[in-house]
């Protein structure tokens, strides 16, 4: 359009340059930190090569704690999803008290990690928390929930379900709302019972807001490291460690900061081809071409 | 205060949009501008708004360069095919709207938008919504915003094809009157339907594939198509076209055996011709040429009939409803004192001579 | 399912997963009314029933004795999620009407490029950005303050904004722009009079989402903030972190998440008028 050359840019910098002034320092400063032999007792930038990045391959405690993010992001999420939509499904219609349950079922999403998982830490906890208390009523034994490696791993795939399938459940049942009545109808008319009519007509529908919503998920789940740093510190051992708090350990308690950017480069590169590559394999798989 | 648009070429993946379209706006008169879908209508309207950019070309007003100047200053209205209103305004709100920015005053506000509501008959709807309006109300919203500003070049796209049939006819009824007060304002207004280019227009424009294929009086256009492209584009139904040819002042249609003597076209030389014939000079017969039914609609008051001679169609409007079915034989009388003759190339070379009576009430 | 059947088993499965929700908040509810003696005799749940309630808790958190006082955290929560939302979305909304309506082309960089560099930075680990924010801070001597956080967490919130009001601007049709142009408005002008009032429900999605992850941030603020500004979170996490005073820490979270919790209620609102469905894709 005529004379708008000029302005595009007044609307689309600001913003831009902002973002990039504020990102590309620490991006430069970790690229050439993980270069560096900057440590605790020597904090500065010298050249060590890929000397980091050599003791990073050996380094079996950041890569374990790679694979149990991969599981714990993909195991939760899929929980998430299905828990998610499972929900919106039942709150979707003619339900009883409709309001009252959309308004509980988002609340976890709204309230802060670090504090809930304080809170599930009292629960979790071996003699005065609830839950062996109520496991105790139904005749089971306890558990050492945040001491023991396999327990420790449940209760943190716990506090994650509740904290975010909300969010799975608000975008899945923003798009149920947002879907046409016509499919559903015509379903109808054809007799499709409710199994059926799901799978045929709701899922499909549903299948853009869905690999969104998966992916969004996703991506927030690789951070996975605040809860862990409040629920059990990594513990027992390291069997609850992230990368992302590995990466604290690392670089803030320790203050290996050379070390530590090395392992957050690769750690950032790992995960933005796994998730290019699962997002690709989702829309492929739903057939989703020319949808964002 | 004239437009010119001169030499204006627009290509998007490879497709014409606009291919060397010149065409002067005079002041004061309703330019209509007609075409089929995806002619270039729209594109045209977009440019001469300086909304859509082209590849090459210029537009002047009384001989000063426009293409420099910036949409909001081009001293433009627009009314869109599908009712666009700024949903957040109410009617009044929306008609007020470009007159706010122009910097009027209260009073000069309320009385102009008084006005145009009046003259698109909204008078009472001024809280409303957009989105509390039928159709047609919306459309009115529109034209009452444009109209308010007084602007010197107004353009209207397509501004009834997404209303019914009835309302479309009674807003076409009404804009004849509202555009021919508007004084020294350039009015180009686009259509796909040749009764509405006719009836309002003062000047028509017959566009097809981004070009320009012929501009006159209405009567004059409809008269003398200059092309058989021209001629199907300003005839609803489409005029029939199909090859022929003169020998020795006979006239001998393809696919027809008899052959047809006609005065207006005796003296032309032999050789082979395209020709023409409106719907409504074809007939139903007892006697004639055969030809196999392929379609037939039913409006009401008068029944279409398609048929194929050979691989030739033909379109056959009829009085009245008619019993004709499909796949049945029917036997085609020509009108043959009604055949417009075009050479091979689909120029025309001559027009029969008889006197317009059913052209929009002209 | 049979569909006697079908209703039973409906409200049972929403009557369980109510009671997972809701677990954590009647927890956190009947544990800060709690005392030492409380907590020390093993899980109890109702009060005076099983145990004598007090309101040491939240005495507490208010300043009382061995406690803190979380007025002021709440009120740098507040500040920080405040500013940094109002700027993510004044530069967000403005960056997404630019990569909404024109067409950038730089080399071989195009519109949805520059919509993925905005929505990437939502992939980057918060470890990564946090140590060269520290020493940066520190250079610019704004380490400890309400205004490095900002800066800081308009980084984590910009990207929220831009994703939600780009795929809301598409969803406005351009033709308003161009009537707005051709009444006289310049493109801001456009933006301003004809966009932004039709875009309140883009712009309430993407506030409330700045909201919320503006306000539950615990990692920026714990290594660039100290002594100074606390944050919320981090006051009860601090809390945590000493030997736990559980009828402290609850009421100390509850009164973190309150205004959180009123935050959806009021998306619920939202949602059931559909506004959300157009803004959340």
């Amino acid at each position: 359009m005529y004379g708008l050359r000029r302005h595009k840019s007044m609307f689309l910098l600001p913003g831009l340059l902002t973002l990039l002034l504020i990102i590309i320092f620490p991006l430069l400063f970790t690229i050439r930190v993980s270069f560096s032999g900057w440590n605790v007792s020597s904090p500065q930038m010298d050249f060590i090569a890929g000397a980091n990045y050599a003791a990073m391959l050996h380094d079996s405690r950041f890569w374990s704690a790679i694979m149990r993010l991969i599981l714990l992001a993909g195991g939760t999420v899929l929980i998430q999803y299905v828990v998610g939509f499972g929900m919106a499904l039942l709150v979707w219609r003619d339900v009883r008290g409709r309001r009252f349950w959309r308004v509980l079922f988002l609340v976890p999403m709204m309230t802060t990690p670090v504090v809930m998982a304080a809170i599930w830490q009292m629960i979790f906890h071996e003699s005065l928390g609830p839950l062996n208390d109520l496991l105790g009523m139904l005749g089971l034994t306890k558990v050492a929930w945040l001491t023991e490696s396999g327990p420790a791993l449940v209760a943190l795939m716990t506090v994650e379900v509740w904290q975010w399938t909300p969010f799975m459940f608000l975008l899945l049942l923003a798009g149920l709302l947002s879907l046409p009545k016509e499919p559903f109808m015509a379903a109808a008319i054809d007799g499709a019972d409710v199994w059926r009519t799901f799978w045929k007509v709701t899922f499909p529908l549903m299948a853009p807001v869905s690999v969104a919503a998966v992916i969004i998920r996703l991506i927030e789940a690789s951070k996975l490291s605040d809860s862990v740093y409040v629920l059990t510190s990594g513990g027992p051992g390291s069997s609850t460690e992230t990368p992302g708090y590995y990466l604290y350990i690392q670089g803030l308690r320790d203050q290996q900061t050379g070390y530590s950017g090395a392992m957050s480069l690769t750690y950032l590169v790992l995960m933005i081809v796994t998730l290019t590559v699962v997002a690709a394999m989702l829309t492929r798989a739903l057939k989703l071409k020319g949808h964002s | 205060m004239t437009l010119s648009a001169t030499d204006l070429s627009l290509t998007v993946d490879g497709v014409d949009h606009l291919k060397s379209v010149t065409a002067t706006f005079e002041p004061g008169r309703l330019h209509t501008v007609i075409g089929r879908t995806m002619a270039g209508k729209t594109t045209l309207l977009r440019a001469l708004a300086g909304l859509q950019e082209v590849d090459s070309g210029s537009l002047t007003r009384d001989g000063a360069d426009l293409m420099r100047t910036p949409v909001w200053r081009r001293d433009t209205a627009m009314v869109y095919q599908q009712f666009i209103n700024y949903p957040h305004l109410s009617v009044f709100g929306n008609v007020a709207f470009p007159l706010r920015r122009q910097g009027l005053s209260r009073d000069e506000i309320q009385r102009r938008v008084s006005k145009s509501l009046a003259l698109v008959g909204l008078t009472g709807f001024e809280r409303r919504k957009p989105s509390q309006l039928s159709g047609g109300q919306q459309q009115r919203v529109a034209v009452a915003r444009a109209l308010a500003r007084g602007t010197g070049i107004l353009l209207l796209d397509e501004p009834l094809a997404n209303l019914d049939y009835k309302l479309r006819e009674q807003l076409r009824d009404e804009f004849k009157t509202l555009f021919s007060d508007q004084g020294d304002t350039i009015v180009v207004y686009t259509t796909t339907e040749p009764a509405e280019a006719m009836m309002l227009g003062d000047v028509v424009l017959v566009m097809h594939e981004g070009r320009i294929l012929q501009v006159g009086p209405p009567q004059e256009v409809f008269e003398r198509p200059a092309t058989t492209t021209v001629a199907s584009i300003i005839n609803d139904p489409p005029m029939n076209i199909f090859p022929g040819r003169i020998e020795g002042g006979q006239v001998t249609v393809a696919g027809f055996q008899a052959t047809h003597v006609s005065a207006h076209l005796a003296q032309l030389p032999d050789g082979a011709y395209q020709f023409g014939l409106r719907a409504t000079d074809v007939s139903l017969a007892s006697a004639g040429v055969e030809g196999a039914v392929t379609f037939v609609e039913i409006s009401g008051s008068e029944t279409f009939v398609h048929a194929a001679v050979g691989k030739t169609p033909f379109v056959i409007q009829i009085e009245g409803i008619h019993d004709v079915a499909l796949g049945d034989l029917v036997k085609l009388r020509l009108r043959p004192e009604r055949l417009y003759a075009f050479d091979e190339k689909g120029s025309l070379v001559r027009t029969p001579s008889y006197d317009l009576v059913s052209v929009g009430g002209r | 399912m049979r569909p006697r059947l079908y209703p039973v088993f409906k409200y049972t499965v929403i009557a369980l997963w109510a009671c997972f929700v809701a677990g954590p908040f009647f927890w956190a509810m009947t544990t800060s009314f709690k005392d030492a003696n409380a907590v020390q005799g093993g899980a109890t749940y109702l009060p005076w029933i099983q145990y004598q309630p007090t309101a040491t808790g939240w005495r507490n958190i208010f300043g009382g004795a061995g406690g803190i006082d979380v007025i002021q955290p709440f009120l740098n929560s507040a500040i920080v999620t405040i500013a940094a939302s109002a700027i993510s979305l004044v530069l967000g909304s403005l960056a997404a009407y630019a990569l909404s309506r024109y067409r950038f082309k730089i080399g071989f960089i195009k519109n949805s490029d520059i919509v993925f560099f905005f929505v990437s930075q939502r992939i980057m680990p918060p470890v990564v950005l946090v140590i060269p924010f520290f020493y940066l801070l520190q250079w610019a001597g704004l380490l400890d303050t309400i205004a490095g956080l900002v800066i800081v967490t308009v980084a984590l919130l910009l990207p929220i904004a831009v994703w939600v009001m780009v795929d809301f601007f598409n969803g406005i049709p351009r033709e308003i722009d161009e009537m707005a142009m051709l009444d006289g408005c310049g493109p801001l002008q456009t933006f301003v009079r004809a966009i932004l009032p039709n875009s309140l429900p883009g712009l309430t999605v993407a506030a409330m989402f700045c909201a919320v992850f503006g306000w539950n941030d615990f990692f920026f603020a714990f290594r660039l903030t100290f002594t100074e500004v606390q944050t919320l979170p981090q006051a009860v996490v601090a809390l945590n972190s000493s030997i736990p005073p559980w009828w402290t820490l609850s009421a100390a979270a509850l009164f973190g998440v309150a205004p959180l919790v009123l935050l959806a209620i009021w998306v619920e609102r939202y949602l059931s008028k559909g506004n959300l469905s157009g803004a959340v894709r």
